[in-house]
């Protein structure tokens, strides 16, 4: 078990934003977080990277509650947003900062980059611009690309095919799908079709609360846009 | 059309999401206003006073003439620094139903309204009603008046061609600045004389009032150049700086320090690569010359340090209060991505500890100049700059964990008061007066040098127990990030 959320809680004013009684995660597993707007899904994310202070209860990764030890951070890896990119820095700098923070060389960097040719489609390196100077998809490219980097054992992104163009979303499917090693893949998503294709389960939120959390097969898409048009 | 363009304005501004900033920025910038056109009225007219006294054995005309053509170099340095292009404002008018030339109407109008439009008149024209007319008569005071308004819309125009092309930066100005002052130098000297060109320039709009016009053909051209470049140019990417192609760097000298100069690297490029923390930081060096307007040599040779030590303080240390004052702030827009990548807290405090000591121990050796006004005043930096690393550090960095407010970093740092808020107010007071409190009780037993060392001990102490301050701000900041990363989202 890699990641265990136990009775959290969120409130902003009266409003409770996230009302979790419990999840357990284990490792390997492709989780998608599906939900409307307002569904709490990134207050969510926020507090298993232990950016937002929780109102009540705790989320364990690896039996560790994020709040008090550090060590989750050299298993996991996460893109939420742009507040996640170092703006004002080349692709080549940020790529390389990352990489020293995880003790990889400039070389090992470099020599890592050269795989993601494919899905930068010759647009991100060497392109003498400023991350801030990127469009918002290959804004996002850069994220997902440095957090990949880190080989974390949890990865976390927050709508990853947002903003990314129909080559590029299907290069990143694969991307998720055939990352070696085992790696345990946190998502959400609002495309429906993607995220019962590259996950095993799916948690559905709604108001902050876990409706459903199921494991995917062939009727799920079905079951989810039901749930959706209702 | 042009009156929607400026209502439209008119709402932005009053409608802008952090409203009370921008009004108090206005109101003290309105304040400056009156102040500086109080001035220019007050010089204006007391010009015909001043100007004897300050060239005794010239004629007063040849005077005035003179420093008409210096006046309006510095015009146009100060435009280049401090005058900003109303572009940014048209781009959701560019897809609509409006003629560019509308638009462009627009843009010029707008950039009429500038104070510095406005300082001329204050500041020449009492002098030539009350001189030139009495000289030269009425068609040739028609004339000044012509030439200097033409110039100063001259000026006006060129800025905004210059800045729409992009070619310029701090440096130039800081060059044009030393170029003038190389003139006056010149001047000083009788070699060259800019006032003389000026003067002979004026003297002959004087003599024949219609050469005057030759200005206000200039001013046209610029006009008809500047216009024509927008409208050639109106697309949202032109509009703004030109870009340049961006190359990574490395700064080899902080490799040494391991993950901690990692940190420092990435701060240093923020600073280096945003408007508002490079103006900061350069700010620091034209304090550098604080210290002629504080140190009076009866000062210096009666030893009276207490009085000497604010400026002192405020030199060495000037890097860490107009920098640290916004900390953490300048990564408010990164600061999620800081939290959850592998960065140990006490590495990112300790990167802030080294950026501060490199600042200072740069400031504070150039500020070493002041060791020929008299070899004390080094003595007391020493002192100002224990102090500044030793302790003001940790201050500014204590005050950096209570503050909780987004900073934009790529508007300009001049009259920005975006991201102000209560902790910078307070932090300059304890800053300056404790090394002031601890100072005074050996300045009352008159033995200036062992209160001088005292305050060189304390910063030494605390210098020396940097480890403790360190794990101290290091807690702090982690009782404190929830609050801090929540205010920096918003």
């Amino acid at each position: 078990m890699i990641l265990e959320v136990k009775n959290l809680k969120k409130v902003y004013g009266d409003k409770t934003v996230v009302n979790i009684e419990h999840i357990q995660i284990e490792q390997g597993e492709t989780i998608g977080l599906v939900g409307n707007n307002g569904a709490g899904k990134t207050t969510f994310f926020r507090m298993i990277l232990d950016l937002i202070r929780p109102t009540e209860g705790e989320i364990l990764s690896k039996g560790e509650n994020v709040m008090q030890s550090d060590n989750w951070k050299n298993y996991t890896a996460s893109f939420l947003d742009e507040g996640f990119l170092i703006d004002y820095l080349t692709p080549e700098e940020y790529f390389t900062f990352i990489g020293s923070l995880n003790n990889l060389g400039v070389a090992d960097v470099a020599n890592y980059l050269t795989q993601y040719g494919e899905f930068f489609n010759g647009e991100i390196l060497t392109s003498g611009k400023y991350i801030r100077d990127f469009s918002k998809g290959n804004q996002n490219k850069v994220g997902i690309a440095a957090a990949l980097m880190q080989k974390p054992e949890l990865l976390i992104l927050d709508e990853p095919f947002a903003n990314l163009d129909p080559t590029t979303q299907i290069r990143l499917k694969k991307l998720l799908k055939e990352f070696p090693g085992n790696m345990t893949t946190f998502i959400s998503s609002h495309d429906l079709n993607h995220v019962t294709d590259v996950c095993s389960r799916i948690i559905l939120v709604e108001k902050g609360k876990v409706i459903k959390d199921f494991k995917t097969d062939e009727n799920t898409l079905k079951e989810l846009e039901s749930y959706f048009s209702a | 059309m042009l009156s929607t363009f400026l209502s439209h304005q008119r709402k932005s501004f009053w409608r802008s999401r952090n409203r009370g900033g921008s009004i108090a920025a206005q109101v003290v910038l309105g304040f400056f206003m009156l102040y500086f056109l109080a001035v220019a009225v007050g010089v204006g007219f007391g010009m015909t006073i001043f100007l004897p006294k300050i060239f005794p054995n010239q004629d007063i005309l040849k005077s005035f003439n003179g420093i008409i053509l210096y006046y309006f170099a510095l015009d146009f340095l100060m435009r280049l620094q401090l005058q900003e292009l109303p572009t940014l404002s048209v781009i959701p008018y560019l897809h609509l139903r409006i003629p560019k030339s509308k638009i462009i109407n627009f843009l010029n109008v707008k950039a009429l309204f500038s104070a510095f439009n406005l300082w001329p008149f204050f500041l020449f024209f009492p002098f030539i009603f009350i001189e030139i007319a009495d000289e030269y008569g009425a068609f040739a005071t028609i004339m000044y008046v012509v030439s200097i308004l033409s110039i100063t819309v001259f000026n006006n125009y060129l800025i905004l061609y210059i800045k729409r092309k992009s070619i310029t930066n701090v440096l130039y100005s800081l060059g044009g600045l030393i170029l003038i002052a190389v003139f006056a130098a010149l001047e000083y000297y009788k070699i060259i004389s800019l006032m003389s060109a000026s003067d002979y320039v004026f003297r002959a709009i004087a003599e024949r009032p219609y050469l005057g016009f030759g200005f206000t053909l200039a001013t046209v051209a610029v006009f008809y150049i500047n216009s024509n470049f927008l409208t050639s140019n109106l697309y949202i990417e032109e509009l703004g700086s030109k870009q340049e192609k961006k190359v990574s760097t490395d700064y080899a000298f902080l490799n040494r320090f391991g993950k901690v100069g990692e940190l420092a690297a990435l701060e240093l490029k923020l600073i280096i690569r945003h408007k508002r923390p490079r103006n900061s930081v350069l700010m620091g060096f034209i304090f550098l010359f604080y210290g002629f307007l504080f140190y009076k040599q009866p000062m210096i040779d009666s030893d009276s340090f207490g009085r000497m030590i604010f400026a002192a303080i405020f030199m060495t240390g000037i890097s860490i209060i107009t920098y640290g004052q916004f900390m953490f702030g300048w990564q408010s827009a990164h600061f999620d991505g800081l939290l959850t990548n592998k960065i140990n807290p006490k590495d990112f405090i300790k990167a802030k500890f080294l950026l501060f000591t490199i600042a200072s121990i740069v400031i504070t050796l150039l500020a070493s100049f002041y060791g020929f006004m008299s070899p004390k005043l080094l003595l007391l930096h020493l002192a100002a700059f224990l102090y500044n690393i030793g302790f003001g550090t940790v201050m500014v960095l204590y005050f950096a964990t209570l503050n909780y407010k987004r900073l934009e970093i790529n508007k300009s740092a001049s009259f920005n008061w975006q991201g102000v808020g209560a902790t910078q107010w307070i932090l300059g007071f304890p800053f300056i007066l404790l090394p002031i409190l601890v100072y005074v009780p050996f300045g009352i037993m008159d033995k200036p040098y062992w209160g001088l060392f005292a305050v060189g001990l304390f910063g030494l102490i605390n210098l020396l127990m940097r480890g403790f301050w360190v794990n101290f701000i290091t807690k702090r900041f982690e009782q404190q990030r929830y609050k801090i990363a929540e205010g920096f989202r918003e």
